[in-house]
């Protein structure tokens, strides 16, 4: 709604959404350069997924010498994202100020918990993707998906705990996983935890009968000696490292894919000179040997999207989501 | 032996320049954020984690626990002072730590507080390096059921915190278990208390809570009764020495605080807070003076402040022997160390025992560092109590305001600040007690999520509680707790 209102008042300078992403080709974009140092904002306290991305980028930026001016990374927690995506949103046409984003951009409006969703601001780049994964026990009889899958068919009350609260990203991922095999989205007895690690330690003290969570921070876990065992990454194919060994939900016959894509979005109507500066900035961090090895390190996978493709997709899983958004009963008004 | 040998190894790293600096390093500068109010551990060490990167992994790690470690110890200082906690872990010093303060002894309040977290982070230490790998096991085998059943036995203590009218008592802590429970509820995603803002989304942050209620309504308090300052005669630092038998009086408490806040620890979710509440309603009902706590008893300030100690210990446990965060704090030093390409976990001991051993040494010398450093700083701090009362309450007022708004950016919890001023000042006027509106503030909204988390795993059966052996005693001692003084009342009556 916001985003329309300030159009208008913008319209003389800036081109509208659609159309600055349409037309942000390489002409404009030498000619725009930051005159300010840069507001990089993490929705979030530090410590989480948007902090960790917002300090990550902006030390190798600055470490890389990529940028004249320097990116600060501020801290605004609250309401899952609300808060800041409210003071953001205020900020129409600021080319200096960028924030962290990721499926709760769209999960958090769509339970009605927000005013602002992906089309009140300018998306800049995808950056990076992480992916699900469900664990069990070692000592737990399912030895696949498709095991555990019946399981829960005959045991509705079969817990599967997860890192967030329901309707959010490991909730959604669960509840698509399920229905993708032919059980109903509803059915999963899904018990939520407060963080990705509070879950897992449920599950090795066995009070939960299996996790999901993201693939990067479970990565640490698996292994040798260790207590949990991994049926299934959401990747399109097989993870590296420690995760060699997964296999894919599809290699199990069951055709489902769940990104838990990260990215940089600006205020709304970002001129799209700033854009395109972004845009470049952000792909050619991506390139840098303390990026691969930063990423390395936190288990990201690059899944790099420029400004255009990014707005696309974003409103392709906010498709996604409300379907199965949907079938939870957990449309927000 | 092993563990000798292991140590040894350990202080071979922690012992090299560049890690002895690291340590000092890290702990100074954690005494200083946790004398601010406000500026808590979380965001300082977010804030290093760009400081550690390109460093030796154990190196990292020893410099972020060690500010870690040190907020927790340097938090004391305000809550004594005045008033106002520095870090949630040192709300309950406060209790007993400030009146000292008002009369006269802050400076042995200090001193105990100093040796307290000395002998509470020294303990824990020893029981981290001996059993850490055992207690992965301890840290897991808490579900959703036993953490329901230790939040009860947790807020039993509001009968022993709330003195003069239980009903009181019981009011602020209905009051504190609403409050906690503010916010976007995790189970159901369903906004309770949010009065349709944003601002209340996540609930309220406790530190504001706390210092509205102890550190502003004390102000507000003062300037009320007007310029008296009787009580608080001038240079009333005191001396800074132990008799023999006060130190005979805190010695038990310590040593009992210092294993009860060491296990609250290494339960992943409880952490300092919870620990130096439990030590302190802990000692407060087994002291033959309980009815003097609350009103400047040294064991007061010597239970918490050890507790919250050891329990800052214990949440490495989880941590470097399972890879799974406890806290919000140990849930940054795992993202640096990640960073560092350290991933902690089981396999964490074999692969990287550097890190391990170099830690864990480098926390004893970081205790002793905090002694040393903390101890000749006392008269100095405590001057600030020379201060003539009107720019001392000012100063508390900016310390406060600094705090909450360091925290969140936001003039909404300001405001928010404001008003726990005045609901303090009411509850004050009204002799309503504030430490059980805290404990249950504290306690509410972990009890509350993990019942019905409990439940939800259960399919709504409530004997989940007692078929769980560890949830079943902890409910047992729950009602033993509350039970037995009223037996003991009605016996001692018939006797007469």
């Amino acid at each position: 709604m916001t985003a329309k209102q300030h159009l208008t008042r913008f319209s003389a300078i800036v081109l509208p959404l659609a159309a600055v992403v349409g037309m942000s080709s390489a002409a404009q974009a030498d000619e725009w350069t930051p005159t300010r140092n840069i507001e990089f904002i993490a929705p979030a306290n530090p410590g989480g997924g948007w902090d960790t991305l917002v300090r990550t980028t902006s030390r190798v930026i600055q470490e890389e010498g990529l940028a004249e001016r320097s990116f600060g990374a501020i801290n605004v927690p609250g309401g899952g994202g609300a808060v800041a995506w409210a003071q953001i949103a205020r900020d129409s046409g600021n080319p200096h100020k960028l924030f962290a984003t990721s499926p709760p951009i769209i999960l958090v409006p769509l339970a009605g918990a927000s005013r602002y969703d992906h089309t009140s601001f300018t998306p800049i780049a995808r950056l990076i993707t992480d992916y699900s994964i469900v664990l069990v026990r070692n000592d737990s009889p399912y030895e696949d998906l498709p095991s555990l899958i019946e399981a829960m068919e005959q045991n509705p009350q079969l817990s599967v705990g997860g890192g967030s609260a329901p309707g959010s990203m490991d909730h959604i991922s669960m509840a698509g996983l399920a229905a993708a095999a032919g059980l109903n989205a509803s059915d999963v007895n899904y018990i939520p935890f407060s963080g990705g690690g509070e879950a897992m330690t449920s599950l090795m003290g066995g009070h939960v009968e299996a996790v999901i969570t993201g693939a990067g921070e479970a990565s640490g876990q698996l292994g040798e000696n260790s207590q949990i065992r991994a049926l299934g990454v959401s990747a399109p194919e097989r993870l590296g490292g420690a995760l060699a060994e997964v296999p894919t939900y599809q290699e199990q016959d069951i055709d489902y894919t769940f990104d838990i894509w990260r990215g940089v979005m600006g205020t709304p109507d970002m001129p799209a000179e700033a854009v395109a500066y972004y845009e470049d900035l952000f792909a050619q961090m991506l390139e840098t040997d303390g990026w691969q090895q930063a990423r390395e390190q936190l288990g990201w996978i690059d899944a790099y999207q420029d400004s255009e493709e990014f707005g696309a997709f974003l409103d392709e899983q906010k498709e996604q989501f409300s379907t199965i958004l949907g079938d939870l009963g957990l449309l927000g008004e | 032996m092993e563990a000798f040998n292991n140590l040894m190894y350990g202080f071979s790293i922690a012992l090299e320049p560049i890690n002895i600096l690291y340590v000092f390093a890290g702990v100074f500068a954690g005494t200083i954020i946790g004398m601010l109010p406000g500026l808590g551990p979380i965001s300082a060490l977010a804030l290093m984690i760009p400081l550690t990167f390109g460093m030796e992994p154990s190196s990292g790690l020893i410099l972020m626990a060690g500010v870690y470690y040190g907020a927790i110890f340097g938090g004391s200082t305000s809550s004594i002072l005045l008033n106002a906690p520095g870090v949630a872990g040192t709300v309950a010093t406060s209790f007993d730590g400030y009146p000292m303060a008002k009369q006269g002894m802050a400076g042995k309040a200090l001193a105990i507080a100093a040796y307290a977290s000395f002998i509470g982070g020294t303990v824990s230490i020893i029981f981290l390096m001996m059993v850490a790998p055992l207690l992965g096991r301890v840290a897991v085998s808490f579900g959703p059921a036993e953490y329901f059943s230790l939040m009860v036995l947790g807020l039993t203590a509001v009968v022993s915190l709330s003195d003069k009218s239980l009903v009181k008592g019981l009011i602020a802590a209905v009051v504190g278990v609403m409050i906690s429970i503010m916010g976007i509820d995790l189970q159901t995603g369903t906004e309770r208390f949010t009065f349709g803002t944003v601002h209340l989304l996540d609930g309220i942050e406790f530190l504001v809570v706390a210092l509205g209620i102890f550190a502003l309504a004390e102000v507000f308090y003062m300037l009320l009764k007007g310029g008296g300052g009787k009580e608080q005669p001038r240079n009333a630092i005191g001396s800074l020495k132990l008799s023999k038998q006060e130190i005979k009086q805190i010695a038990p408490p310590i040593g009992r605080s210092s294993i009860l806040g060491f296990f609250t620890g290494v339960l992943p979710g409880a952490g300092a807070t919870i620990g130096s509440f439990l030590g302190y309603s802990m000692e407060k009902r087994l002291a033959k003076d309980g009815d003097t706590f609350g009103k400047g008893n040294i064991k007061g300030v010597a239970a918490p402040e050890s507790a919250n100690n050891a329990a800052c210990t214990g949440s490495f446990v989880p941590l470097l022997t399972l890879g799974v965060p406890g806290s919000g704090s140990t849930a940054v030093l795992l993202g640096a160390l990640l960073v560092m390409g350290v991933s902690p976990g089981p396999a964490m001991l074999v692969d990287r025992p550097d890190v391990f051993w170099g830690v864990v040494a480098s926390m004893y010398l970081g205790n002793i560092f905090l002694l040393v450093l903390n101890l000749p700083l006392i008269p100095l701090i405590a001057k600030i109590l020379d201060l003539p009362r009107p720019l001392l309450l000012s100063l508390i007022l900016i310390f406060c305001m600094i705090g909450v708004y360091g925290m969140s950016f936001s003039v909404f919890d300001l405001l928010l600040l404001l008003g726990f001023g005045l609901l303090g000042l009411g509850m004050r006027l009204f002799g309503f007690p504030a430490a059980p509106l805290i404990l249950a503030l504290i306690l509410g909204d972990i009890m509350e999520e993990s019942m019905r988390r409990a439940l939800q795993i259960s399919g709504g059966d409530w004997s989940i509680f007692i078929d769980k052996p560890i949830s079943m005693w902890l409910l047992i001692i729950a009602a033993l707790s509350l039970t037995l003084p009223l037996i003991k009342r009605v016996m001692a009556r018939r006797s007469v």
